[in-house]
């Protein structure tokens, strides 16, 4: 039976939607890896297997794929996964430091999962925030101009009001400082996971879903 | 200052990113007029005329990348939004403030190469730019700036968004060819180069974002009128990312041929608590870095910057004050590229490790009075007499890429790093 | 490679050199003398330029430049340093960068001795090591399947193991993992790399990254022996390498050839060698004495049998056998039959091939290297990677590489189908009518007949399946030979099957391509050989019919297994049974050697010397590496000797001798010698015939005008797998542990109708047998057809028929 009868009916949509929009269905297992993690929970074996299935590659050929890149998380992730940019111009703006309070706040090594699974931390080469540096972000949402302190703030934050949707412009609002550039008026789409939030992988949080 | 790219942004700070405000601002008129007027040909001859040049780092004549493809068909246009050059951050604030512009230089663009499938690879970091255009062109095929038949001129155009997940590589254009493809992100050997054979083995032109949000301002104001914009060989504006020790970071939209000084101390306000300026990288944590004693007054074009043994890159300008450990900074570039090695060849993938773990050897206060020349030596195996344009043992310039922070600290910083070794004091544990 | 090839002038190492015009540099420069190091490239697979140790300096207008001399088409004008200073440092550093990771395990890799990282170390490499930091470690030798052990710390990553496998075999199952400094060969956790030509992979590893079980720690490469000579696993002609370690076969290497097999091997080929020493080998004559066998002396057991021979005329002897011996023996054994017993009943096939005369003369025909300019390529027959691998590689490489458009037509999906441009899934016994579909280019088939007007068409046509009769094949091929260009490569599978049928092992063949019925041929050979009996020979269904009923009496079985092989082995078993007399020459106790009264040791692959002739006509040499077990001794020798015993001397004092007389008696193999295989032009083989004028026997293929027989249940699909029950792949202990489970495969939709479910215990039930099996899904298969693989242990006897009668394992409980 086909693996994908575990999936929800909305997953196999986005999937078949996906894999029309290019000449080589090769081509899809990008997309459809994300959209594999948010069904299984991560990019797990079986979501590799589900992703083989739906391109017709070997399980080994889309390990090879996914374990290319640094975002499809094989091993699952917390409920907010915390990327912290060490990169050089946010390492030259105090990042290391960002990165040990963040690391000391929610008791969690970088690169681990906190035993109750909230938090995952992790340091990042470049997020293309430099001009705000050090930035951090939370599911990929971004937060720049981050000091110890508040990096501080936001974990506590995230911990105790466990917002469902993380939207970039609130924490910036809260915790942010200085800007690469003006952001211009605040988004209404956030992250519901850490999959990057886009409505064609069914990951695009909207602020009026929040309960 | 001319504006070009930030103009609406400038003036519409809260809406500029909206369909409503970019047709206001005679937005997609420009497709209107060229899908009724012009011919693909004279679309592609404004762009040679404009002299522009690519800004996604290598600096490379768009019109004559243009002029590379041959006469097969279908044909590829893949737009690179994989932005990941440390210290780069300005394709993402076109991207998210401007998507429509991006999206009418695409159709443009693709009209004229005669392409009906272009592609976005906007890097997987990036979800609100990702969001943004997915909204944009969803509102563009709504309004039929997309799609088939596009303003009834039977030309069509799809744009299909591929979100990248986490690799710089993607970024080299042929490793960026292979991800849409659904391999790993290597480069490929080239030639064949991808105008010849790219995308699925097709004809297939790759160009950055700025690059492309230009080609709305050239068809509508004339190529010759661009290429007037600056010096003779640095034609037109240029976004910069500013950032480090400055006190005035951010993007800088400007027409290149200020010094050095100007630009550091003028727009980015100078250094940080009064501090004094130790150096700073002219062009992505790629190129060679510069000192003020030997490059403060050189101007600011892609010409002189070569001269004096670096480049412009991507734009991205890194300031460091005089607290900066260069060995630190050095060692933050170079993991960076060890990071983000794709593993292909064995010059990268060995050597920046090795770079890596040397450096960081020294800064735990391990350092060998030898690994100054080791350092060196295994610089060389990775670019072949370290000389500028560097030449290399490897299939990409990533490889090539790690060894500039190294040749630079050994020529300005060398005593210091000697003193370094010397103290055997750990710095990072 | 075109004859007239232009060439151009390059500037190696200052020396001007003509090279042929568009050749790779790093191979231009080796035919030239300039050996540059390499890792990555390998000459059958595309360039990728990886490893960097090819670098050298090539002069641009630009000025000098490293580039990869694998990856630099040679023009003219270059101008290349392989020796400069820079080229030197650029090669070394690589060298360096290659080694800080490396374990450095050289005393305990299977490599050791023949592995390029070691010599380039020793000629290039630098002499300390300037690398102090911890080297990479990963996890000790993994198993990633049954046969192949990785261990990634010797690993350096040149990729000609995961690029054969995407490219070359097409099962990617081995892949690159992780990126970076981490980057890593892998499989999928639970997907192990079982491949039909995994060994390959071990082979073309540069490094001792890749082991192949069966051989590793078996020996040290310089205490290795080895010998060229050829696969005898299939009827192909792959081109080897035996390797032995103190008169003992340990290894079995690819020879890379123009004609055959690139280098490449089945791991069948490959790891075959294991029966060669078993255990189970005889060793002595075996004479069976109240239902048992005991140990005999050669003197006893040839004057046994030549004692039991007068009690029978001629015409109540038969031969059955011949097909996995070399040509010298096959002829030794048809002289012996024809002239010393006079005796017309002669068949080297098992009622499981096609028709004798078409196979060895249909024209016009196709040789293995016209695959390479095929623009279509037509694939009617069996699924070719089960029975015939490394022709699947060939064919898979003219369809990926190549652009040739492939058309394939079998009961279910086949190995090929994912490269063919058109395939189609037809129930047995209807084959006819699909074939004149295809001709008139009706519905589903337009397009597949469109691609067939464009030629070269190369038509490779067999049987799909056992039981579905040879003569299908024959109207396919003669609908092939009419299209543009057209030529036809017939197929079986059986080692050396097409050299017994050149050799007269055939009731309807003489030696040399001539067939019986010709005059002129049967006069020129009595001359040679003496008279020849008048009567009819049966064919093996014949002979085994006779024997059942009593008109035949007695057998030789040349290494052959009838009781297994034959397609009705229950005929089989019960005519073996009622034989008054069996001669056996084997190996092992096979089946059907049983039921023999004496069985001969003799000496096979790898002992004997002599010739065979693969499925398009090529004769290769064949040569001893180790001396058959205890007293076995080549079939020939043994049947000379018998000769004697009978009054009539065969004159065969030599394999030599025999191949000697083989090229003056037999038409079609005149003017080949050993010499001209060992030293000489035939070292990739010789083509009989050398041309069509040549051909002695011209047989036109036509259609025999078959009609669509209309099966009123299940038709039966029974088809051959690679590692199926054979008694060498069972006295190979690797292989025989990849023999799969026999199921019985049917259509999804099918099963529904016939309210079966999956492992749902069955009785199958065929016109000539029946098995036990459990029932698994294919949805790749024909509708209401019955897929079995064939000759498994649970397989062995179900015999083959068109027609197929699936019972529930309860209502049969019931029933009785
Ligand atoms: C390692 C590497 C990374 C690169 N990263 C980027 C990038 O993030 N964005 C970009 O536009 N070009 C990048 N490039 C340059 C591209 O290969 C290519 O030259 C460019 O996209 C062409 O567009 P342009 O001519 O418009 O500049 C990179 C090149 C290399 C070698
Ligand atoms: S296992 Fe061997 S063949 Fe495969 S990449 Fe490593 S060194 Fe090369
Ligand atoms: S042999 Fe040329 S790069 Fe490996």
């Amino acid at each position: 039976m086909s693996r994908l009868a575990e999936w929800s009916r909305n997953a196999r949509l986005r999937a078949n939607e996906v894999l029309s929009a290019y000449p080589d269905r090769r081509s899809a297992v990008m997309p459809l890896l994300y959209i594999a993690a948010l069904e299984r929970g991560s990019v797990d074996e079986g979501a590799q297997r589900d992703v083989a299935e739906l391109t017709g590659l070997t399980a080994a050929q889309v390990q090879s794929v996914a374990s290319f890149y640094t975002m499809y998380k094989r091993h699952g992730v917390g409920e907010y996964l915390v990327s912290v940019c060490t990169s050089i111009s946010c390492f030259l703006l105090g990042a290391d430091d960002v990165l040990g309070a963040i690391i000391d706040e929610t008791s969690t090594p970088d690169g681990e999962t906190s035993e109750d699974n909230v938090f995952s931390i992790e340091h990042v080469e470049c997020i293309g925030s430099c001009g705000g540096a050090p930035a951090v972000q939370v599911n990929y949402e971004l937060v720049e101009g981050i000091t110890e302190e508040k990096a501080r703030e936001l974990c506590r934050w995230l911990y105790g009001s466990r917002p469902k949707i993380v939207l970039s412009d609130e924490m910036q609002q809260l915790f942010g400082g200085t800007c690469s550039f003006d952001w211009g008026p605040a988004e209404e789409s956030g992250a519901i996971s850490a999959v990057p939030s886009l409505e064609a992988y069914g990951s695009a949080g909207r602020e009026s879903q929040q309960p | 200052m001319t504006s070009i790219l930030t103009a609406r942004m400038n003036e519409y700070p809260r809406d500029s990113h909206e369909l409503a405000t970019y047709e206001a601002t005679g937005g997609y008129t420009i497709l209107r007029k060229a899908l009724a007027e012009m011919s693909p040909e004279a679309v592609v001859e404004e762009v040679r005329a404009s002299s522009l040049k690519g800004r996604g780092g290598a600096n490379f004549p768009t019109g004559v990348k243009w002029g590379f493809l041959p006469p097969l068909y279908p044909r590829y246009l893949v737009i690179n939004a994989d932005e990941s050059e440390p210290g780069t951050f300005k394709d993402r604030q076109l991207l998210e403030r401007d998507p429509h512009q991006l999206i009418e230089g695409i159709a443009l663009s693709a009209y004229g190469l005669e392409v009906n499938h272009a592609f976005i690879y906007v890097r997987g970091e990036y979800p609100k730019s990702a969001r943004r255009i997915e909204r944009a062109l969803a509102e563009a095929r709504g309004e039929g700036y997309l799609g088939k038949d596009i303003l009834g001129s039977g030309y069509d155009l799809e744009i299909t968004l591929h979100l990248g997940a986490g690799a710089y590589i993607c970024g080299e254009e042929t490793a960026m060819l292979n991800s849409i493809e659904g391999k790993r992100g290597e480069p490929r050997i080239k030639p064949p180069f991808p105008a010849v054979e790219g995308l699925y083995s097709k004809p297939t032109i790759v160009n950055n974002v700025e690059t492309i949000s230009n080609v709305p301002w050239i068809i509508a104001n004339g190529g010759l009128n661009y290429a007037a914009i600056g010096p003779e060989a640095s034609a037109g504006t240029r976004m910069f990312s500013l950032s480090g020790h400055v006190k005035r970071p951010g993007n800088y939209e400007i027409i290149m041929g200020m010094t050095w000084r100007d630009f550091i101390y003028d727009l980015g306000g100078g250094i940080r608590d009064e501090r004094a300026l130790k150096c700073w990288i002219p062009g992505g944590a790629s190129a060679p870095w510069f000192i003020p004693d030997l490059h403060l007054d050189v101007p600011v074009t892609i010409d002189d910057t070569a001269t004096h043994g670096s480049m412009l890159g991507s734009g991205a300008v890194i300031v460091m004050d005089e607290t900066t450990n260069v060995v630190a900074a050095a060692h933050r570039i170079v993991r960076f590229f060890s990071h983000e090695s794709c593993g292909l060849c064995t010059p990268c993938r060995e050597g920046t490790t090795w770079l890596e773990n040397v450096l960081l050897r020294i800064l735990s206060g391990q350092g060998r009075s030898i690994d100054m020349d080791l350092l060196l030596d295994i610089s060389d195996n990775i670019s072949p007499g370290l000389k500028w344009p560097p030449a290399q043992t490897t299939i990409c310039p990533l490889g090539p890429s790690s060894v500039s922070p190294i040749t630079s600290i050994m020529a300005y910083f060398r005593a210091e790093v000697e003193e370094m070794i010397a103290s055997q004091e750990a710095i990072i544990v | 490679m075109s004859e007239h090839s232009e060439s151009v002038t390059i500037t190696i190492d200052d020396v001007e050199h003509s090279v042929p015009v568009g050749a790779l540099l790093i191979k231009a420069a080796e035919d030239v003398g300039t050996y540059i190091p390499r890792f990555c490239w390998h000459p059958r697979m595309k360039s990728v330029g990886m490893c960097r140790m090819c670098l050298v300096e090539v002069e641009t207008p630009r000025g000098k430049i490293l580039t990869t001399a694998c990856t630099t088409l040679v023009a003219d004008g270059l101008s290349v340093e392989t020796e400069s200073d820079v080229a030197v440092k650029a090669q070394e550093g690589v060298l360096e960068f290659l080694l800080i990771n490396h374990p450095l395990d050289c005393p305990i890799c299977d490599k050791g001795g023949e592995c390029p990282l070691q010599d380039q170390t020793l000629a290039y490499g630098p002499g300390e090591s300037r690398f102090v930091e911890p080297k990479r470690r990963f996890e000790k030798p993994m198993e990633i399947s049954d046969l192949v052990l990785l261990d990634r710390e010797r690993c350096i990553l040149c990729a000609r193991c995961t690029r054969f496998s995407e490219e070359i075999s097409g099962d990617p199952l081995i892949e690159f993992a992780e990126r970076g400094n981490v980057t890593q060969v892998l499989t999928f956790p639970d997907e192990p790399f079982a491949s039909y030509f995994s060994g390959n992979t071990v082979e073309i590893c540069p490094v001792g990254a890749l082991t192949a079980k069966p051989y590793r720690f078996r020996a040290r490469p310089w205490d290795l022996e080895s010998v060229e000579s050829v696969s005898l696993v299939d009827s192909f002609g792959s081109k080897i390498s035996i390797q032995s370690s103190q008169n003992e076969v340990v290894r079995i290497n690819g020879v890379d050839n123009e004609t055959t097999n690139h280098g490449w091997l089945s791991d069948k080929d490959r790891f075959i060698f294991e029966a060669v020493h078993s255990t189970h080998r005889l060793r002595t004559p075996l004479i069976k004495e109240g239902g048992d066998f005991r140990e005999a002396g050669w003197n006893e057991a040839l004057d046994l049998i030549s004692d039991r021979l007068g009690g029978f005329s001629g015409v109540e002897v038969a031969g059955l056998g011949g097909a996995r011996s070399t040509n010298e023996e096959a002829y030794i054994f048809g002289k012996f039959l024809r002239t010393v017993v006079a005796t017309p009943h002669i068949d080297a096939q098992l009622g499981d091939g096609l028709d004798s005369q078409f196979l060895v003369g249909a024209t016009p025909r196709a040789e293995i290297a016209d695959l390479e300019k095929a623009a279509t390529i037509l694939l009617w027959g069996p699924d070719l990677k089960e029975e015939l691998p490394v022709l699947y590689l060939r064919v898979r490489r003219a369809a990926t590489e190549l652009g040739a458009s492939l058309i394939v037509l079998h009961p279910r999906r086949t190995g090929l189908d994912d490269v063919a441009d058109h395939s189609f899934t037809y129930r047995p016994g209807r084959g006819p009518d699909i074939l004149r579909k295809l001709i008139a280019g009706e519905g589903e088939y337009a397009a597949a007949r469109e691609d067939l007007a464009s030629g070269p068409v190369v038509a490779i046509v067999g049987r799909s399946g056992l039981a579905e009769g040879p003569r299908l094949a024959e109207a396919v091929a003669a609908f092939a030979r009419d299209l543009p260009g057209g030529k036809i490569l017939p197929i079986v599978r059986r080692g050396n099957v097409l050299g017994a049928l050149d050799m007269g092992l055939s009731p309807t063949l003489l030696p040399g391509r001539a067939a019986l019925a010709s005059t002129s041929a049967k006069v020129e050979l009595e001359r040679l050989w003496g008279p020849l009996p008048d009567a009819i020979g049966r064919t093996s269904r014949g002979i085994l019919e006779g024997l059942a009923d009593e008109t035949i009496k007695a057998v030789f079985l040349l290494g052959s297994d009838p009781a297994r092989d034959f397609v009705d082995p229950a005929l089989a078993r019960q005519a073996l049974g009622n034989a008054k007399f069996v001669v056996s020459f084997d190996l092992f106790i096979s089946d059907s050697s049983h039921y023999a009264d004496v069985v001969l040791p003799v000496e096979g692959f790898a002992e004997v010397e002599g010739t065979v002739t693969n499925i398009e006509g090529r004769v290769q040499k064949v040569n001893r590496m180790v001396p058959g077990p205890g007293q076995s001794r080549p079939s020939w020798a043994v049947l000379d000797d018998l000769s004697r015993r009978l009054g009539t001397d065969l004159g065969a004092t030599s394999a030599e001798s025999i191949s000697k007389e083989i090229s003056a008696v037999a038409p079609a193999y005149r003017g080949i010698s050993w010499d001209l295989l060992d030293w000489g032009q035939g070292r990739e083989g010789v083509l009989v015939p050398l041309s069509e004028s040549d051909q002695p026997l011209q047989y036109v293929p036509v259609d025999p005008g078959l009609r669509t027989v209309s099966v009123a249940g299940m038709s039966l699909h029974l088809g051959r797998v690679l590692y199926d029950d054979g008694v060498l792949t069972r006295m190979s202990p690797s292989l025989a542990a990849l023999m799969p489970t026999a199921a019985v495969y049917i259509h999804p939709r099918d099963a529904r109708a016939l309210n079966l479910e999956e492992e749902q215990h069955v009785e199958v039930i065929t016109g000539t047998g029946y098995a036990d099996l459990a029932v698994a899904f294919d949805d790749s298969l024909a509708r209401r057809t019955v897929y079995l693989p064939a000759n498994l242990p649970e397989t062995a006897m179900v015999g083959s028929s068109l027609e197929v009668t699936l019972k529930p394992i309860e209502d049969f409980g019931e029933e009785s």
